[in-house]
């Protein structure tokens, strides 16, 4: 299985496992926090519940604003380009001969060199006039092949999917960078095929002729400092065929899998049962053991939290 | 600079509108109409449509000259502003600058990119990939 798949397929199994630990502790707690709401907080654990029950909802909610942020953009990001729409070049007709992309390439006409693949069930491929004007007919079946991987894969679709798990699994900080990772792996899949079929030098020129010229990097945008671009990597990976591995950060397995434990040990105690608990004395007389457990998840949680509320801040502060 | 917005990109007809607000982009258009002028000129030029403050005018194509946009050299007293780039050459700098713009502006939809991120290339990347790009290596392998 390719990368990109695999990486895929590790980012769903691990949201899905997430998702049942979760959904399994909010079950459990249910009952508590109702009885918290009608006859006040009795002890301790009314409170863990109450507070890791507004967890879930921030995780829920962040998940689907996540959702409707994607749709709401991807409509008029489709909006704004069907507006534009041309009928396709014969340049790019001659293209795509034999790629099996009939009828599901949209030309838009645009000043800025783009193409990228769009929509989610029967995925569609958009070039604009700049980037067809400035390619030849190599590059342009390159550009077609590479964005013929992203439409068969549904990558669209996929992407979507993979971010409101990030989101909405905040305590699993895990799954965010699964999806950094699957995004990059997603990129240089469609590169390599592009290059099995019609060798590395026609992607290579068309990725060449795209990059901004040197010369504006000193514009004081906004350029992220730290390891290789996207761009970068499947450069390395063209030129040199270096394959970057996943690279997970030892903090954030900490937090998922002590927010994962954490909650399974809540589910355990809180459920009853586990015969080991039995024999234990009441919750409220042995904090220690509920807010062990509860600590991991809070402390998942805040660093989750944060993460989120970074993009938002930075996207605030760039602005004028 | 500026990052453009959504309803900015929707008006593809001038780019530079994109970046450089309204009165800016009226500075830059009487400044390559007469190559070269003094603020004094400029709110002369302007004064037939609008009325204007000096100090205005003059904040305006001291901000143009800070973004690289207007060259000035001294003529006595005052200073003699030119454009640093034709109309053109402006136009396709910002281009360049909302393709990376793009993917920043459409990050939330769902859309896989040819073009993604390419914005952040080092040298020695570009080189490299300069280096296999060449025609004369193409065909299948």
């Amino acid at each position: 299985m390719a990368r990109a798949n695999r990486a895929f397929a590790v980012l769903l199994a691990l949201a899905f496992a997430s998702s049942a630990i979760l959904l399994a502790l909010l079950l459990t707690l249910v009952p508590r926090v109702e009885q918290l709401l009608t006859q006040g907080a009795a002890d301790t654990t009314d409170l863990v519940a109450a507070l890791i029950l507004v967890l879930a909802i921030c995780g829920i909610s962040l998940g689907l604003a996540a959702l409707f942020r994607q749709l709401l953009a991807t409509a008029v990001l489709i909006r704004s380009l069907v507006a534009r729409k041309v009928s396709v070049p014969s340049a790019v007709l001659s293209a795509a001969v034999g790629l099996d992309l009939d009828g599901r390439i949209d030309v838009v006409a645009d000043d800025r060199p783009f193409s990228f693949c769009y929509w989610f069930v029967r995925p569609r491929v958009c070039l604009s006039t700049a980037l067809v004007s400035r390619l030849d007919h190599d590059e342009l079946r390159a550009v077609l092949l590479h964005e013929r991987y992203h439409l068969r894969h549904r990558d669209p679709l996929r992407l979507v999917v993979a971010r409101y798990f990030a989101a909405g699994l905040y305590v699993v900080p895990v799954v965010d960078e699964l999806l950094g990772f699957y995004m990059l792996q997603k990129e240089i899949a469609a590169d390599e095929e592009a290059v099995r079929v019609d060798g590395v030098a026609s992607l290579a020129s068309a990725l060449y002729k795209l990059l901004p010229d040197a010369d504006d990097v000193s514009l004081g945008l906004l350029v992220p400092v730290s390891s290789l671009s996207v761009t970068e990597a499947r450069i390395d990976r063209l030129v040199a065929g270096r394959q970057i591995g996943l690279a997970l950060s030892p903090v954030s397995v900490a937090l998922s899998g002590g927010a994962l434990l954490g909650a399974a040990v809540l589910i355990a105690i809180q459920g009853g049962a586990s015969v080991a608990f039995e024999a234990l004395p009441r919750l409220y007389a042995v904090p220690g053991l509920l807010l062990g457990p509860a600590s991991l998840l809070f402390a998942a949680a805040i660093d989750g939290g944060l993460h989120q509320l970074r993009p938002l801040s930075q996207r605030l502060l760039a602005r004028p | 600079m500026r990052r453009p917005d959504l309803r900015r990109l929707r008006r593809p007809e001038r780019a530079e509108e994109k970046f450089l607000g309204p009165l800016e982009a009226e500075v830059m258009d009487r400044l390559w109409k007469r190559r070269s002028a003094t603020v004094r000129d400029i709110v002369d030029d302007l004064a037939r449509s609008r009325e204007l403050a000096y100090t205005t005018v003059m904040t305006i194509m001291v901000r143009l000259h800070e973004k690289e946009l207007l060259e000035r050299t001294r003529e006595g007293k005052t200073y003699l502003y030119r454009p640093a780039l034709t109309r053109q050459e402006l136009r396709e700098r910002l281009s360049r600058d909302l393709a990376r713009g793009l993917v920043a502006d459409f990050g939330d939809a769902a859309l896989a990119a040819f073009t993604a991120e390419l914005g952040t290339v080092d040298a020695s990347h570009r080189a490299a990939l300069r280096r296999v790009a060449q025609k004369d290596n193409r065909g299948p392998r």
